[in-house]
């Protein structure tokens, strides 16, 4: 037993800071491809939900292509695909991003969580109540005005719980990014154990993982009660919900 | 001398796919006029005032809100849809709306549904939004709730906000859906109480309704609507006392 709880010391030491490492670049790309993924989303969606088609059929064949396939195929196209048109990406002075795998796995997992984004957003906006944007357009209000002060902040906050589950899909399928070189989390790993033939490392990278998800669970927990104040009870402490004096009934004697 | 058109609405007609809903209907309302429809679900008096300030875009039929008219054209398919979508907007600020499920923002506080509108649409500033919405909120009586949260009130007092939303904009005309159809028998009254004082100040309203002891006591003019037409109307205490047609007095003898 001692010895065992040695030699997994002695794994935590050897390994521990390169796999730390891994963790670093995994938050980045999962990061960084999230940013630019939720940027594209909103437009993304719009563009589905819209009446002209010029605008309805892109966005949907977008969506249905990195939706309807594999994330280690979209990977391997970018990385490998590109290298069969080499010459074509260097006249366009593109090929220093292509034949950099970082940059390959960042492009497939933006463009990958960018369509799940986007179908997340396109829920949130459907599920807007008609009677709020009826409300709004009563006032007058319409266009940008409508969708920034109403239908998007009620369609993020629909959508919170989906996104949520998407950002952690994304955290784990960035896994992916091993095969095509990059050293993150998983990269590491796979680098630990062809060393030292320990499956444990496989453990610690899952202890890892879970770390990761876990924290962003609690901070995602705390956002959705930030956002819906709506949801939480009332405090029955506060003076705006103390009934009129008028109506409170004299204590009796 | 009478007082000035506030609202005149011409000859509206309106189907949906094969339900013919109304079929010409056309109401006038001078500044300070109590104006309610009553008629059977179905009758299209939600529709009508609905197509005032065109979330139902009525089919053929003019709608004029202090003398300018709501242009409308027609597509290539023979769709009637307004001219200048700007003019709409514009024309909606100066009709507030009560719903009948109220449609109260749900993540906004009560005075954040109240200062919206006059901020972002009117281009208020914000202090002085909030000076007249707390002013609208003391009116209708639920200043004590302005940084409460729509779910966390009663459906009367929910419904008190809207209208105070609504009073925001400082509307010509006020457009009242069934405002009290939701709501639980003992909160109907407080709704009813401030629509009631409304009236009384003058305000020009429309209230499409099921209560006929509002209708009765406070309107200044009641239209039957069945099947899509103007069955009857005139003073309240002719339709109510005396109405010419036989189908408004059943309706009526039903409900009273």
């Amino acid at each position: 037993m001692e010895d065992y709880l040695a030699m997994l010391a002695d794994l935590a030491v050897r390994y521990g800071p390169r796999l730390l490492g891994g963790v670093v670049v995994t938050l980045q790309l999962v990061g960084i491809s999230l940013a630019l993924g939720g940027m594209m989303s909103v437009p993304l969606a719009l563009a589905r939900l819209s009446r002209n088609p010029v605008l309805r059929l892109p966005a949907f064949a977008y969506v249905f292509f990195f939706r309807g396939t594999p994330l280690l195929a979209q990977i391997y196209l970018i990385y490998y695909g590109s290298g069969q048109f080499r010459a074509a990406f260097e006249q366009a002075g593109l090929w220093w991003f292509f034949r950099d795998a970082w940059y390959c796995a960042l492009l497939a997992f933006t463009l990958n969580t960018g369509a799940y984004t986007a179908e997340i957003v396109r829920g949130g906006i459907q599920g807007v109540p008609l009677g709020d944007i009826e409300a709004a357009r009563a006032c007058g209000m319409s266009g940008f005005t409508l969708y920034r002060r109403i239908i998007l902040p009620t369609a993020y906050r629909i959508a919170l719980p989906a996104y949520g589950n998407e950002i952690i899909l994304m955290v784990k399928s960035s896994s992916i990014a091993s095969i095509i070189t990059i050293f993150d989390l998983m990269g590491e790993t796979k680098l630990a154990f062809s060393r030292s033939f320990r499956l444990e490392v496989y453990l610690m990278a899952a202890a890892l993982y879970l770390v990761i998800t876990l924290s962003f669970e609690w901070v995602w927990a705390r956002l959705e009660r930030w956002l819906n104040p709506q949801r939480e009870a009332p405090d029955l402490k506060a003076p705006d919900l103390q009934p009129p004096a008028a109506l409170v009934e004299p204590q009796r004697q | 001398m009478a007082a000035e058109v506030a609202l005149e609405v011409e000859n509206i007609h309106k189907r949906f796919g094969a339900l013919d809903v109304l079929k010409g209907i056309s109401l006038t309302a001078r500044q300070g006029d109590v104006i309610s429809l009553i008629g059977a679900s179905g009758s299209g008096k939600s529709t009508f005032l609905r197509c005032i300030n065109l979330l139902e875009t009525p089919d053929s039929g003019d709608v004029r809100v202090q003398g300018e008219l709501i242009a409308m054209k027609k597509t290539r398919s023979g769709e009637n849809v307004p001219a200048d979508r700007r003019q709409v907007d514009r024309i909606r600020s100066r009709l507030g709306m009560v719903f009948q499920g109220f449609n109260l923002w749900s993540h906004k506080t009560v005075l954040e549904n109240v200062i919206e509108a006059p901020i972002h649409v009117l281009g208020v500033a914000r202090a002085e939004a909030v000076d007249r919405a707390e002013a609208l909120l003391a009116k209708v009586g639920i200043a004590d709730k302005r940084h409460v949260y729509p779910g966390h009130l009663s459906g009367g007092q929910q419904q008190r906000a809207a209208i105070a939303r609504a009073l925001a904009m400082e509307p010509a005309v006020m457009l009242f859906d069934e405002p009290t159809s939701a709501l639980d028998p003992e909160l109907v009254g407080e709704v009813l109480k401030v629509m009631r004082d409304l009236a009384e100040e003058g305000r020009t309203m429309l209230v499409v309704t099921h209560e006929m002891g509002f209708a009765r006591e406070v309107s200044s003019h009641v239209m039957y609507l069945h099947q899509g037409r103007v069955e009857e109307e005139g003073p309240p205490s002719q339709v109510f006392g005396n109405p010419s047609s036989e189908r408004c007095r059943q309706f009526l003898a039903k409900l009273l």
